[in-house]
């Protein structure tokens, strides 16, 4: 039988699982192959220092109980809170320092005059001016059946 | 502690069992997890008790542990050192496998894996270790001893 088979036995199963025929089957092909003999031993050993691992039993603290009631004392005070206070402690801050640049920004814009600048200023009253003028000039403007009427009189008065 | 803060959480669809037993093992598992993991041992790592205890492990006939509290932890020292070379998960699976004689649905159903993925990591992890545990056992005397087959 091949090596490869034997530990491929080996890593199928914990050592407890195994049947009888199956450790038979290791233990005689063990006895004629150093490898596999290496590996039934180290896979022996690793069985029972994992076994004996999972027996140790791990004590808490001593200070776990009060740990745990403090933890709870802590949930439940914060559960207590309103939710915008707890929210204030958390964003309190970065809200606050938008509120005084915003303030701030405000404030400047009404304190400081505006820069004029003067040629531009000229151009937008020419325009203003010219646009003045036509549109008082639109309503001076006679019909077309005016015009019409006026030519149609003269030819006439000819 | 977790569970009772999470109790909200609880839809009742499954056992109150296993939602608690997978709230514990999601919890060693992330302990495994922060734990700082140390590199492979060598043979020149071990304690004196360490190397007593394999020596008194190998010439053993019957192979039967010695249950005194100190050779638990002896023994307990040396599984963290080979179960140190596995991930976190596997840790898990061979821990509640081969330590606590969990079937593969068990640790299915505790860590929320399939049972071929219990079954995959259980392998590979017990091949990791069996190398581990060839390494520190290193040219020690012991056992059945032939000829190259």
């Amino acid at each position: 039988m091949k090596d490869e088979h034997i530990i491929k036995i080996l890593d199928g199963a914990p050592l407890s699982r195994l049947s009888v025929e199956q450790l038979e089957l290791v233990r005689s092909h063990s006895r004629n192959c150093v490898s596999c003999a290496t590996a039934y031993r180290a896979f022996s050993v690793s069985s029972t220092v994992i076994k004996e691992r999972a027996q140790v039993v791990v004590e808490p603290t001593p200070f776990f109980q009060t740990k745990v009631l403090a933890a709870l004392r802590e949930r439940q005070s914060l559960e207590n809170v309103p939710v915008f206070s707890r929210l204030w402690k958390s964003a309190g801050a970065l809200v606050a320092s938008m509120a005084v640049t915003t303030a701030v920004l405000a404030g400047l814009s009404f304190m400081v005059p505006p820069a004029v600048a003067p040629a531009a200023d000229q151009t937008a009253s020419a325009y203003s001016a010219e646009s003045l003028l036509l549109d008082q000039g639109s309503e001076d403007q006679m019909s077309y059946e005016q015009v019409l009427s006026t030519i149609y009189a003269d030819d006439e008065a000819k | 502690m977790k569970a009772f803060t999470q109790l909200k959480s609880f839809e009742g669809r499954g056992s109150m069992e296993g939602w608690l037993t997978r709230i514990a093992t999601n919890t060693c598992l992330n302990l495994i997890r922060s734990a700082k993991r140390r590199p492979e041992s060598t043979v020149s790592d071990l304690t004196d008790d360490e190397n007593k205890w394999l020596d008194a492990q190998l010439s053993d006939v019957a192979g039967e542990p010695r249950h005194s509290v100190e050779q638990t932890l002896i023994a307990a020292d040396l599984a963290d050192r080979v179960l140190n070379v596995l991930s976190p998960e596997d840790q898990m699976a061979l821990l509640m496998m081969d330590g606590e004689d969990a079937s593969v649905k068990e640790v299915a159903e505790a860590t929320g894996w399939s049972e071929s993925k219990v079954k995959v990591r259980a392998f590979r992890a017990r091949k990791k270790v069996r190398e581990a545990m060839e390494k520190l056992l290193g040219p020690r005397k012991g056992g059945a001893v032939g000829n190259e087959g």
